[in-house]
């Protein structure tokens, strides 16, 4: 595979770049005080000595009425320009033109940090932030334009070869454009053409900050996905206008709105990919500036399809490209199938962002840290035994070997990966099973020894008397206290690897709050059986919420026929004539008792941690570290997160 | 001292050796005011105006006494809050006050998402929140743990603080060590569930010496009694804890119901007494006890004190909203003390996105830094004209007024306070009704004219204008639209209607509540108690989703589901008759509910029909009462500068 497409270089407004791969603008609260750090400078490096073809930074405001989150880059102040220096003499170090993202959130926003009142075209609340806006006056709106203009200023005085103003995800020319929500009636609202206007304006004053030596560009939204919304005729029209009114040279796309159909901005794995395409296809064939196409795209192939086929002349790949910063020199290189490729799992990336901490990432231990020296190699080889296959040991064997360790993985099982094998059994969930193949290729790549089928035992490794150990053992299920022995109560895990085959009524207790239960009642209803999940929380799935997968959940769960309920904790299970079990429940809110009768119960609840070679070797004569479930059971990342620490401290 | 009449609260204390110069506590409590993981200049001033004000003891935002601890992003770290202590002590020991440092470790109520690392707990319990299971400490971690509180009370003392207070309240892995709900270890901290206690009492006075203070916080009622802390535990730990310590703090809660230590308005004030008495009895002097839970009112602090239920009274949130309550109190002027609500709705920070604390009617709580105070004396008095007894109207006319200038309030309605009247309206709300009571007072007291039923004109404001008198215009809000259809026989009623006192029509109520604040959820409960049928209607996939900051989310929808409401959630109303169909947001199903009226309550829009150059609060937006109170205040001091 050449990439012909991906690889071949494009002509932006006064710039070339060498190849059609976007780092597009996303949020990553790396902000501190409000301005630009040296892990922003960092983070965007990263990346373009992997080959970006153009870097786009997160947004930097244009105003200070806009301050919707804690970590925003406040572009207004004038002392920003000395990060924006850090910024782009990083990026351009490896001959990589980088812009800065302009917005204005508008009515996307609350006053907590700003202290003020939130400005909007019309009183029209957010439906996230819920708070009435402030309907600007149209001497207002002169003030923004002029804070546009003024933050062009600071960002050509900081060395970027242009910008991109965001008009669409959360921002006020969204607002504008959008006849949800602009009701003015005088000349920046109604018809389109009024409702543009703002924009117009504010192209005409960037593009005079900045002169014709920097690039201008534009991101609309295609579709917003709500009722009443701006729609892909009217984007296509919107565009049409841009390219007409002059001094723009390229249109960015996107799909939803940030404060309500966020699930389809940052789609997770249950979306296909490359599902935002038709938007840069219809702009694309209405104009003819550069379009660049976006929507979960994270592998070469894809891109290269989407650059072949006409959707776009330039794609935006963001999670690839945090996953793995080297994805396009990989590409080149002929390496494809050595990129660590995104899962769209969306827990520490999108997840974090809405939860106000820095963009990290599940299989990319480096993501956000990238300011913070790597641990150099080691000048004295060590002899280490990882004990466990799952994403903690390989991690901790990858980290180690990459090193310079000696490292010998043994894993009891006959494939490596651990919880993650099964759970991406599932068929929407088939995707997450990356983050273990991608760790498994890593360490042949380092030549970590790995051997399967193979059991550690504390005579055997206190034999072999490695210098160091790293038990990575993993967890196993516990039957809840509730759960007797009946033989139809059974967890997740028994049904996902075979050792349970539920059929009939199926009741599936949520403790976890994760894909656990969802994703079993999902298979289980595939599988024909009529499925119930309870939990005792207010929500089931309710962290399907921070990575955007609870929305398309009770989609398929409503279309599967799977019922919930909440707040109910199961007290005791009983056998049933039938041979099924009858679970009785205690609605904890009321303190009203019930029972549920069903054939079978899936648990998804806490597991216990494998640790009996913790205990046999903790004051073996070597080190012995822990990563992962082992030391506490939780989710995958904790156990990636800790396996790179221990790689890195031996 | 019980049965004689004890002190007053604004008498002095001696706590090892040290005075207090009253026996008013500002507890420990998250401010978001640091930086990193350090305290800040902000928690420098947030702390000196409650010294100033008249507080005897200071103890600082609990910092994590190690590492594995960092519980919310801008936790603070004892190793890296020396030098914010010794400035905190610089600036509150002019005042009196006694410093002390809190300290702390959230345990399995921590947070991974900052320090990436395993949680440290007694035993694998998961958090009832997080859900996140935590690491079963070794010996390893408890030596680690002990020495934490010793080195980092040695830091706060050698900083200058005259003590610490070690926190075993709701919020703390001593607790979980205390409590059968969270230690189920089979070894000797297990079969000794106050061993960790015991130890780390010990090594922090040790590091302290016996001329500092050493204080505990101590929940004393989990309010789970399968397997909680109960008060008679408590006592006994108490008792032995009493030995080692100078004071005990008194606290209820655990993680199983992290809104009971600092609850809302929906728990009386003082709530504590009885458990505090009980302890107080058990401890048998050996110790100081300070009473805690929800007191807002001196008087009751004052009775606690001279009737022996506490030796000293911790008023945190009472004096986030009136920083000079000990002081106006001892000068006889308690009227003039800015009551606390209980709203919680500013105050309670704990959250992702770091709000700094403030207070819903002091704005410049938490802002010291940057807010202008409000008193002063202007040179050239100014005739201005407030039209609107909102808050904000209310605010700023309190505000010109205390600066000498000349004020006229006129209040269309008949009444002063305006939305905050149907704040208090909202069932289980009436305790916003003090401050209207408060503003009334502190305008009659500064000489404000105060016309009401006076519907101005804008003919009136330009009259006035002309006349050389400044005008502030506050004029509140009007009912939003709405966005579904109504049906012959379909009755809608604005909840603002319902909330003045408009009779409703018969039959089931149907409330929608497209915002998730308290309103709907109060109106829902209100109207269920009156014994109507009654469904609450949100997009939501939880009822009152905007309650999470005040921790009354679980609460509410537990006392809406044992008042029999019906949850009808991700849902919206398309079309309203003598049913209501509604639609699910997510699956496009629709269905129904009987409806003999439906209560919207929406969002509302300006009211704009009165303008000036000057306008606040919900004419600008319609907001809550935080912001009407803060613009109002702006408002009066932006003009005030112009008379300057």
């Amino acid at each position: 595979m050449t990439y012909r497409h991906l690889l071949s270089p494009l002509r932006l407004g006064p710039l070339t770049l060498a190849n059609r791969l976007v780092f597009s603008a996303h949020l990553t609260n790396y902000a501190e005080d409000g301005l630009p750090s040296e892990q922003h400078a960092a983070y965007y490096a990263a990346r373009a000595a992997g080959g970006a073809g153009l870097v786009i930074t997160e947004e930097h405001s244009t105003h200070p009425t806009d301050w919707p989150y804690e970590k925003l880059i406040h572009g207004y102040r004038p002392e920003a320009v000395t990060g924006y220096r850090l910024i782009t003499e990083a990026v351009h170090a490896h001959g990589v033109p980088i812009l800065a993202q302009l917005n204005h959130n508008g009515g996307q926003a609350s006053g907590m940090y700003s202290r003020t009142p939130v400005w909007a075209p019309s009183p029209v609340p957010d439906p996230l932030f819920r708070e009435v806006p402030k309907a600007v006056t149209v001497a207002e709106i002169a003030e923004i334009v002029a804070g546009y203009a003024t933050v062009a200023g600071h960002c050509a005085q900081g060395g970027f070869d242009g910008v991109e103003l965001q008009c669409s995800h959360s921002s006020l020319v969204r607002g504008f454009l959008s006849p949800v929500t602009n009701r003015r009636t005088d000349t920046y609202g109604g018809p389109l053409a009024h409702r543009v206007r703002i924009l117009r304006e504010i192209v005409a004053a960037v593009r005079e900050a900045i002169g014709p030596d920097r690039v201008l560009g534009v991101r609309l939204c295609g579709d917003e996905l709500i009722d009443g919304g701006t729609t892909i005729e009217e984007a296509v029209e919107i565009a049409r206008m841009v390219e007409a009114g002059g001094g723009v040279d390229y249109i960015n796309t996107s799909i939803g709105v940030a404060t309500s159909t966020l699930y389809m901005i940052e789609a997770s794995m249950a979306v296909p990919a490359g599902y935002a395409l038709y938007i840069s296809n219809a702009i694309r064939r209405a104009v003819r500036l550069p379009v660049v196409g976006v929507g979960r795209i994270k592998d070469p192939m894809q891109a290269e399809r989407a650059l072949a086929e006409g959707h776009c002349d330039l794609v935006g790949v963001v999670r690839g490209q945090i996953a793995d910063p080297d994805f396009l020199a990989k590409a080149r290189s002929g390496h494809a199938t050595d990129i660590r490729s995104c899962l769209s799992c969306n827990q520490e990336c999108v997840g974090r962002m809405g939860l106000n901490r820095w963009l990290g990432c599940i299989e990319n231990p480096r993501a956000g840290r990238e300011a913070v020296p790597l641990a150099p190699p080691t000048r004295r080889p060590r002899r280490v035994v990882v004990v466990g296959g799952g994403p903690a040991g390989l991690q901790a064997a990858a980290t180690a070997a990459r090193r310079g360790h000696l490292v010998t993985l043994y894993e009891r099982h006959q494939g490596t990966g651990g919880q993650v094998t099964a759970a991406a059994t599932v068929p929407s969930r088939a995707e997450f099973l990356d983050v273990v193949r991608n760790l498994l290729a890593e360490c042949r790549r380092y030549g970590v020894d790995v051997r399967t089928g193979a059991e550690a035992t504390a005579a055997g490794l206190l034999a072999e008397a490695p210098d160091a150990v790293v038990l990575a053992t993993g967890a196993r299920p516990q039957a809840p206290h509730w759960a007797g022995d009946s033989p139809r109560v059974v967890d997740v895990r028994d049904v996902l690897e075979g050792r349970a085959e539920p059929a009939g009524d199926v009741v599936v207790v949520d403790d976890l709050g994760f894909h656990q239960a969802t994703s079993v009642a999902e298979l289980l209803a595939d599988r024909g059986c009529r499925v119930h999940i309870t939990t005792a929380a207010m929500v089931v799935g309710q962290d399907l919420g921070i990575t955007l997968d609870l929305e398309t959940f009770t989609v398929r769960a409503h279309a599967k026929g799977i019922t919930q309920s909440t707040d109910e904790v199961v007290m005791a299970a009983e056998a049933d004539a039938g041979g099924g079990v009858v679970l009785r429940i205690l609605t904890h809110t009321t303190g009203a008792m019930s029972e549920r009768r069903a054939d079978w119960v899936v648990c998804a609840t806490h597991q216990a941690p494998e640790d009996a070679l913790w205990h046999a070797l903790r004051d073996a004569p070597f080190e012995v570290h822990r990563a992962g479930d082992c030391v506490a059971p939780r989710r995958a990342h904790a156990a990636v997160v800790e396996g790179h620490r221990v790689g890195e401290r031996l | 001292m019980s049965g004689s009449r004890g002190p007053a609260l604004a008498d002095p204390v001696v706590v090892a050796g040290r005075t207090a110069p009253s026996r008013l506590m500002f507890g420990p409590h998250e401010t978001n005011l640091g930086r990193g993981r350090s305290l800040t200049r902000r928690h420098v001033a947030y702390y000196e105006r409650r010294a100033a004000g008249g507080a005897g003891l200071v103890v600082t935002e609990t910092a994590s006494v190690h590492p594995s601890d960092w519980p919310y992003e801008r936790a603070p770290l004892a190793a890296d809050c020396g030098p914010g202590w010794a400035a905190v002590v610089d600036a509150c020991r002019p005042h009196g006050a006694l410093v002390l440092a809190g300290l702390g470790h959230a345990g399995s109520q921590g947070s991974s998402a900052y320090g990436q690392s395993a949680l440290w707990a007694p035993s694998r319990v998961p958090d009832v929140v997080s859900r996140e299971m935590p690491m079963e400490m070794e010996d390893a971690e408890i030596r680690a743990l002990r020495d934490g509180f010793a080195r980092s009370a040695a830091l706060a003392v050698a900083s200058g603080a005259d003590g610490v207070e070690i926190d075993a309240g709701q919020h703390s892995l001593l607790r979980q060590f205390l409590s059968g709900l969270t230690n189920l270890r089979e070894d000797g901290y297990g079969d000794d569930r106050a061993r960790c206690l015991r130890e780390v009492l010990l090594a922090a006075r040790e590091a302290v010496g016996d001329g500092h203070v050493l204080g505990l916080r101590l929940s004393c009622d989990e309010l789970a009694p399968w397997a909680g802390i109960t008060p008679e535990q408590a006592a006994a730990v108490a008792r032995e804890a009493a030995a080692a310590v100078d004071y005990l703090v008194v606290v209820r809660g655990s993680a199983m119901n992290v809104s009971a230590t600092r609850p809302d308005l929906h728990t009386p004030p003082g709530f504590n007494e009885e458990l505090c008495r009980s302890v107080r009895t058990a401890v048998d002097g050996a110790a100081l006890v300070v009473l805690q839970g929800s007191v807002v009112d001196p008087a009751q602090a004052e009775r606690a004190v001279r009737e022996g239920s506490a030796d000293l009274v911790e008023m945190t949130r009472a004096q986030i909203a009136e920083p000079d309550l000990l002081r106006l109190w001892r000068d006889g002027r308690a009227e003039r003390i800015r009551p606390c609500v209980l709203c919680n709705q500013k105050c309670r920070v704990r959250d992702n996105r770091n709000p700094i604390v403030s207070c819903a009617v002091e704005p410049r709580s938490g802002h010291e830094t940057e807010d202008p105070a409000e008193a002063g004396r202007d040179a050239r008095v100014l005739d201005v004209l407030v039209a609107g007894a909102g808050p904000a109207g209310l605010e700023a006319a309190r505000v010109l007024a205390l600066r000498g200038h000349t004020v006229e309030l006129v209040e269309r309605g008949d009444r002063l306070g305006g939305g905050l009247l149907r704040a208090a309206a909202v069932g289980g709300r009436d305790r916003f009704g003090r401050l209207v009571a408060w503003w009334e007072g502190e305008l009659r007291r500064l000489g404000v004219t105060v016309r009401t039923g006076v519907a101005l004109t804008q003919a009136d404001l330009e009259r006035a204008a002309a006349d050389g008198r400044a005008v502030v215009v506050a004029t509140g809000s009007v009912t939003g639209p709405r966005d579904y259809g109504v049906d012959e026989g379909g009755r809608v009623l604005d909840v603002a209607e319902l909330l003045d006192g408009r009779d409703l029509p018969d039959g089931p109520a149907v409330v929608f509540d497209p915002v998730g604040d308290g309103v709907g959820v109060g109106v829902a409960e209100s109207l269920a108690a009156s014994g109507r049928p009654t469904a609450i209607v949100t997009q939501d996939p939880v009822v009152g989703t905007q309650l999470a900051l005040t921790g009354d989310l679980a609460d509410a929808n537990g006392r809406l589901q044992r008042a029999g409401v019906t949850l009808v959630r991700r849902a919206r109303p398309l079309v309203v008759g003598r049913e209501v169909v509604v639609e699910d947001v997510l699956t496009g199903v629709t269905s129904s509910l009987a409806c003999g009226v439906l209560v919207h309550c929406g969002h509302r829009l300006p009211d704009e029909s009165l303008t000036a150059p000057v306008v606040a609060g919900d004419r600008v937006a319609p907001r809550t009462v935080h912001e009407a109170v803060l613009e109002g205040r702006r408002a009066a001091l932006a003009l005030a500068g112009e008379g300057r």
